[in-house]
Order: C-alpha cells, then structure tokens, then sequence
C-alpha cells in the first residue's frame, strides 16, 4: 500500500499542497483527478522521493521512503524521456543496462501488444504511439507499483482505447496502479479509488463502484458535487 | 460480449444483469464454459475486481458454478434457469406497465394491442 499522509509541498512562498492525504492499495487502480495545475504531478513526484516534502509523510507498504524506493515503483512520466533520435529497441536496451528490474518478457509482449515496431525512432513516432512507448518502458519494470501521470492525454481516441486496454489485461495484474487525470469519461469502469484534489487538498476519496452501488452516482456526478457549487 | 454499461448502476450487477439476459435467450446454455474473470475483463473493458465480484454474486445466485482450476460454466440446475428467465420477463413487464400506466387506456384495448404487436413483430422477424 502507498500511504500519504498530511504531505505538504511549498514552492517558494507558495503552499502548492496543503496537508493531502489517501492511500493506493495494490491490485488496484486509483484515480487522482483534479484540475490542472492542482498538484497531482507533485504529488507523484513526492511518492518517487523526487521532490522534497516540507511536512508529512509518505509510506510505501509501511515503510518510509528510501533511497532504493524506485526499485518498488516506477514512474512513467506524461511524455517520453527518451531521446529522439533513439530507436524504441535501444530505448529498451538502455532500460534494460539502467534497471535491474527489467523484464524483457514482458517488454516483448507490451511490443506486440501496442503493436509497436521496434526500428522506429522515437521522433518518428505519432503522439499515440510515442505514448505506447513511454508505457511500454515503465510497465516492462517488474515493480509492485506504477505510478502514470496523464496517460491519456491529448492522444487519439483509439490509442487511448489501446491504452485501456493494458489496465484490463495482465499485463497490470495485481500491482497498484496511481492514475493522474482530469478527465475520467473513458475510464469510469476501469477505476476502483478515486481521490479527489481541489486547492492542495483532498476534497473526496471513494471507491467508484461504491459510490454507483450506495448513492446510485457515477463518478463525474461525485466530480460535478466537489466541483461544480 | 457486446454489453453497453452504464455510469450509475454498479458495474458488476450490469454484468450479472448481462448474464442472465444471455441466459434467458439461449444464447449461453445450461452447463456452457464462461470465460475467465480476466478475460471477461477485458472483453468487456472493466476492472478485473470488478468482474471477480460480479462472478462471486453469480455463484453466490447458483447462476454459475466453479469446480477447482477449471473455468466456470453456466448452471444446469433447471429451478434456477427457469427463475432467470421469469425475473426478466417480470421485470419487462414492470417497466412496460409503468410507462403505459400513465396514458390510462383500459387493459383490453393495450392487451388487444400487445396481441397485435407481439404477433407481427415475430411475423417481421421470420420474413
């Protein structure tokens, strides 16, 4: 389980997160959503031990962050790192030199899964596919966790639905899985927490499945109550 | 699996819900292997816990049934097939009601025109 507990975030005199706490569970997928410039990225940033926090605390199965936490998690940024002239097979050979946790099989079988061709350089690639890519590279990690920021966004709708489709397969199976976005429409069914984030904090946390069993409400209609007053 | 979900009921009772549907129309057969939890996720582009819980409710009904290491099939117990098939039927009929009730034709006149629609509508469907 990741816990954050009371995690607040200064940038210069600016209160960036002002005392957020949730936790993510493995074998699950958790959703922070929250409007743009919100704090979500920091919050991820903060999980990977990237950024310092000013107060608070952040456990990951119970422990506090150290400085082989990366070996449990991995963070795949919302672009690719990698550089554009790289083809995506050396993007997994360096992967691969970089982290002992590489899984080759499974690089293999995400390749195909995106359909990907290994001999294509990176600059080459359309925003989908370059998206495909960049997963590619962080879910091969044999990690317990997978934190994603923005995976979904400003790419086509059917890469999209491609990329879904990693979340229902097991190809994710049995880790825990923290989602940024700001838009959930496409993956309601797909998610089981959601945390809320408004103004550094967070306003809701709910199990979505839940919240349609007990309050008969999807989970843009909880958004539209935190949201829209 | 063509299922379409909706936002507001829960995933996994739209997912036994479908079941049965198929169940009552034949189109899955007393004693048919299902597919796994994981591919039922996956073919209908829902959580995997999701579908874990929406077959632990269709054991929990008898509505499937799960021998060790092998898939889940589809009930072969009669009283239990036959419960589906009423509940759905009963069910079409509630809502059928409810949305007739309101323009307060007398029951001959809407059973005379069910008679009618029910009847041509199978005829359209032979041509």
């Amino acid at each position: 389980m990741i816990e954050v507990k009371e995690v607040e975030k200064k940038f210069g005199r600016k209160k960036i997160l002002k005392g957020v706490s949730f936790t993510a569970n493995k074998g699950e997928i958790t959703c922070l959503i929250g409007i743009n410039g919100v704090g979500k990225t920091t919050i991820l940033n903060a999980i990977m031990a990237l950024t310092p926090i000013h107060k608070g605390q952040i456990l990951i199965d119970g422990e506090p962050l150290k400085e082989n936490t990366f070996e449990k998690i991995t963070f795949i940024p919302d672009a690719i790192t990698m550089l554009p002239q790289m083809t995506i097979a050396e993007s997994m050979e360096f992967m691969h030199d970089f982290y002992a946790s590489w899984n080759q099989e499974r690089a293999t079988e995400l390749l195909s899964f995106f359909k990907l061709k290994p001999n294509d350089r990176i600059a080459s690639l359309s925003k989908g596919n370059s998206a495909k890519v960049n997963l590619l590279l962080g879910l091969a990690l044999d990690v317990d966790y997978v934190l994603m920021d923005e995976p979904f966004s400003g790419i086509d709708m059917f890469s999209r639905e491609e990329i879904a489709n990693v979340f229902t397969s097991h190809l994710i199976e049995n880790r825990g899985v923290i989602i940024t976005t700001h838009e959930v429409g496409d993956i309601e069914h797909l998610i089981d927490k959601v945390v809320l984030l408004d103004d550094g904090m967070v306003t809701k946390e709910f199990n979505a499945e839940e919240a349609r069993e007990n309050e008969g409400k999807s989970v843009i209609d909880v958004m539209r109550e935190v949201y829209v007053r | 699996m063509n299922i379409k979900l909706n936002n507001r009921d829960p995933v996994y009772l739209q997912i036994v819900r479908y079941f049965k549907e198929q169940i009552a129309i034949g189109k899955l057969e007393p004693g048919e292997e299902i597919p796994s939890r994981r591919e039922l996720a996956n073919r209908m582009k829902v959580n995997p816990n999701t579908a874990q819980r929406a077959y632990k409710e269709m054991e929990e009904q008898g509505l499937i049934y799960t021998e060790r290491n092998l898939p889940s099939k589809i009930t072969t117990d009669q009283a239990i097939l036959g419960k589906v098939r009423e509940e759905l039927l009963v069910e079409a009929v509630d809502t059928f009601v409810a949305s007739v009730r309101s323009i307060n034709v007398p029951v001959e006149e809407l059973l005379d025109l069910v008679k009618v629609k029910y009847t041509s509508k199978d005829e359209d469907k032979e041509a």
